[in-house]
């Protein structure tokens, strides 16, 4: 196992420097000037050279490669042109909204997806599963920025119950910024949601035809201890695999709903980059997201071992 | 909107001060459901945020602006979105009154200008205080001045003409000129691209200190979250009755927070739903639904800006004038606003690019506007070389009403004989072909009303993409920038818009304007092209 690890982390590395170099090279490919924008409309030519030299971005782009990478080696991603910071500074300001909205909205996706899917499995084919089943597609098709909209309408304007956007006025208390995570991570959660319920009525479908269920049964075991004791636990890979996909979607995916909700998060931070080719931010942004999308695979891996001893042979 | 990233918001301004409109709540308050629906998981969740809904002080004012500023240094960026915010920290030596006049802010007076136009002579206020607490002089004005020379584009531009900037005492600064700057003043006023005084030991290449004179300091950024301000106890107010940006400025609200909020929707529904007392640059239709809140108020300023279609004069077959002349003469400008803003409300043709009661009003060149006259265009068309090469109109669908007249503009092309290619790319792309003649024809912009025609747009100057560079453009131009004196000036911008009619560097459809909205609660607002918020208040 622990051989198997080493390997794992050292194709991470590998995957690090594949994507360093992908996401370095499409940025360059982009159309677009960062100075251009920054410095606007009335700018001479000379303006624009000159803070093209500042930022480096007059050097061949296999040198400016170059340099990037050695600078990343050593931690660090770079400074922001436009917002004047380090990009760890920028990313690290960003990851309290986009770790907790990705923890509440998982939270949601499991608590409607699993038990969905677990109550669309048992009672296959009748009305249960046909409701279960549509929903979860409706889920899957809602665009995230209307359910946004009408959950902002609804809950926040004609309600009040919670605000419309942001993350908490100055000095707010943790517990308040939370506050302001709720209805966006409902609307990820209920999004989410759909693939978890698929997932798992698939996963509790192939298990609750397996003999030693039969053999439960015939046993006398109660019908919830079978489903729960026996058939959820032994359905429960692909379940934790698709969750552990859909947070690594929400931890770089959450762009749509942090716009709509005015959140200050990762995914908020990405699409301002991109508008702005503020190359530093893109390229960093995308490593630290790329980085969390391979140790949360890795994570899901450890967590088979966990739950499947057969994985751990 | 990106938006989020509003590529230029630096382009646009608002319009005359006076001319914003509000238009007040035409229906009762509407009827707010209790909430029974038994949602008790929602109604826990809620319980987590105490009084987050609609808890705001009512000396503190939330701001939702449409993005994160690029910058609070004044003179680093032309956004708007960077003006509105900085204005509240730092002041110019002249700013401009509801009717566009320049008056005086730290100068206490106009300047005593010598006879031949060449020296400026500007007395400072007395027992004005920085945000640090020391008493601003004429170094911290040189030292401002000079960093405006050397970072901004109009203040490089100017520089060219500067001979020096001297204190000649602590309370009087001098400019001396190699040729006469009729429009010197309006550069120092204008917010974009700051000329704001700050202290001289804040000053560096990159800020870290804001430290202005302005009814508000800078209290704290959260990137993406806010910028707060809040009232500067020591602040010196001027005496004159508050008119436009001039005269007293009184910080009645305590706290002042910008918040970004990209998305135009969620800034309509945090107004109305009482999070926000302010939103920017509302989508036109939330008009009904935001005047029709009882919560909120919408404001509508008009003229705020002009679209305009700058043409390559450089290269490829817009380099022949007649060919422009045949594009400007298929054009139904109409048609082309229409479809950019949908309701006339939003919309006003005008050939004339200064309204009436400006001295640069002039009908010049108007015989030639909004013509939208096919056959006649096909006819001059005809008379040039021009071989049916696809016309290149670069455009971007950040801004909707860009992509939405072009695709009117290129059908009434078509009508008249051009072939026609729509290039529509994001706006940091366009701002970067946009400097290569060889990759466009046409492209898609718009920009502020100002009152100064030198101050907008670029094309004006030397350089600008369209490289319009002619005789008639150096010999109108040359005129009207020699002439001190402001009536005399007036007369001589006629010709100058006479030879945009007759050259066509760019087109100017009409004008269109802005929607905000402002919370119920917020009072004495005046929509101003960039909006301030001293001298605003908040009921309780």
């Amino acid at each position: 196992m622990w051989l198997s690890l080493a390997r794992r982390f050292g194709s991470l590395l590998v995957v690090m420097f594949l994507v360093a170099t992908m996401v370095f090279f499409l940025t360059r490919l982009a159309p677009g000037d960062p100075t251009a924008i920054l410095l606007g409309d009335q700018a001479t030519p000379a303006d624009v050279e000159r803070l093209r030299a500042v930022y480096g971005l007059d050097k061949p782009v296999i040198v400016q490669y170059v340099l990037w990478l050695k600078e990343v080696a050593q931690g660090n991603l770079g400074q922001s042109i436009f917002l004047q910071r380090p990009v760890t500074t920028a990313l690290a300001e960003r990851v309290e909204p986009t770790f907790f909205l990705t923890l509440f909205s998982i939270t949601f996706a499991t608590l409607i997806g699993v038990p969905a899917g677990i109550a669309s499995a048992v009672w296959r084919g009748r009305f249960v599963d046909q409701l279960v089943s549509a929903l979860a597609m409706l889920a899957a098709n809602i665009p995230s920025f209307w359910l946004g909209l009408i959950f902002i309408q609804f809950f926040a304007v004609r309600l009040g119950l919670f605000p419309v956007a942001g993350y908490g006025d100055p000095g707010a208390s943790l517990v308040e910024r939370l506050g302001h995570l709720i209805l966006p991570a409902a609307v990820l959660g209920i999004v989410n949601s759909a693939l978890i319920t698929r997932f798992t009525r698939a996963s509790m479908l192939d298990v609750l035809g397996d003999d030693y269920v039969r053999t439960a049964r015939s046993k006398g075991v109660s019908e919830f201890s079978i489903v729960i004791r026996h058939a959820f636990r032994n359905a429960l890979v692909p379940i934790i695999t698709v969750i552990g996909l859909t947070i690594a979607l929400l931890v770089g995916g959450a762009i749509v709903t942090e716009t709509v909700f005015g959140l200050p998060g990762i995914g908020n931070l990405v699409v301002s980059a991109v508008l702005r080719r503020d190359y530093p931010v893109i390229q960093g942004a995308l490593i630290a997201v790329a980085a969390l999308y391979v140790l949360i695979n890795l994570t899901v891996d450890l967590i088979y071992t966990l739950v499947d001893p057969r994985v751990r042979a | 909107m990106l938006n989020s990233v509003p590529p230029e918001r630096r382009d646009y301004l608002r319009t005359p001060m006076s001319r914003g409109n509000i238009m007040s709540n035409h229906k009762g308050t509407p009827s707010r459901r209790q909430f029974q629906l038994g949602l008790g998981a929602a109604a826990a969740a809620a319980s987590l945020a105490p009084g987050l809904a609609r808890a705001q002080g009512a000396r503190s004012a939330n701001l939702a602006m449409i993005g994160e500023p690029q910058s609070l240094d004044p003179m680093a960026s032309t956004a708007d979105l960077v003006s509105i915010i900085v204005q509240h920290i730092y002041e110019s030596l002249y700013t401009f009154d509801a009717a566009w006049n320049v008056k005086p802010m730290l100068a206490s007076h106009m300047p005593k200008v010598s006879p031949d136009g060449k020296l400026y002579t500007i007395p400072l206020r007395k027992g004005v205080k920085l945000h640090n607490g020391r008493e601003m002089d004429s170094e911290d004005v040189v030292a401002s001045l000079k960093r405006w020379l050397a970072m901004t584009a109009r203040g490089k531009a100017l520089s060219a003409e500067i001979v020096s900037i001297t204190a000649t005492d602590a309370s009087t600064v001098e400019i001396a000129l190699k040729t006469v700057q009729p429009a010197l003043l309006a550069h120092l006023g204008l917010p974009s691209g700051f000329a704001g005084i700050m202290a001289k030991e804040s000053i560096a290449d990159n800020l870290t200190q804001f430290i202005g004179t302005g009814p508000y300091k800078f209290v704290e950024r959260r990137p993406d979250q806010y910028v707060v301000l809040n009232k500067f106890e020591d602040y010196a107010a001027r005496s004159e009755a508050p008119s436009g940006y001039a005269g007293k400025r009184e910080a009645k609200i305590a706290e002042l927070r910008f918040i970004p909020v990209p998305n135009a929707n969620t800034r309509v529904e945090g107004l109305i739903a009482g999070q926000y007392h302010f939103s920017d640059q509302l989508p036109v239709e939330s008009n009904k639904k935001v005047a029709a809140a009882s919560s909120a108020r919408a404001v509508l300023t008009m003229p705020y800006g002009f679209p305009y279609f700058p043409t390559n004069t450089k290269q490829g077959p817009f380099a022949d004038v007649k060919v422009r002349q045949a594009f400007q003469m298929c054009l139904n400008d109409e048609e082309i606003m229409l479809a950019g803003f949908g309701d006339p409300k939003f919309f006003a043709l005008a050939a004339e690019h200064f309204p009436k009661g400006s001295s640069f009003y002039s009908e010049a060149g108007k015989d030639k506007y909004n013509k939208g006259d096919a056959a006649g265009a096909k006819k001059l068309l005809a008379e040039t070389k021009y071989d049916g090469t696809p016309i290149r109109i670069l455009n971007s669908k950040q801004y909707d009403f860009h992509n939405r007249m072009a695709l009117v503009m290129a059908e009434q092309m078509k009508e008249a004989g051009f072939k026609v290619q729509l290039d529509v790319v994001d706006w940091a792309t366009l701002v970067q072909r946009r400097n290569d003649p060889a990759l466009w024809d046409i492209y898609i912009t718009h920009a502020a009303f100002l009152p100064e025609p030198m101050l907008v747009p670029p094309q004006l100057g030397d350089g600008a993409p369209g490289w319009w560079k002619t005789p008639a453009k150096d010999a109108t131009l040359a005129a009207f920038n020699g002439e001190a004196d402001a009536a005399k000036r007036g007369v001589l911008w006629g010709p100058v818009q006479q030879a945009i009619y007759d050259e066509v560097p760019y087109i100017r459809p009409g004008n269109f304007a802005a929607l905000l909205g402002t919370s119920a609660k917020m009072k004495d607002f005046t929509p101003m092209p960039w909006p301030a918020f001293w001298n605003v208040d908040l009921s309780a």
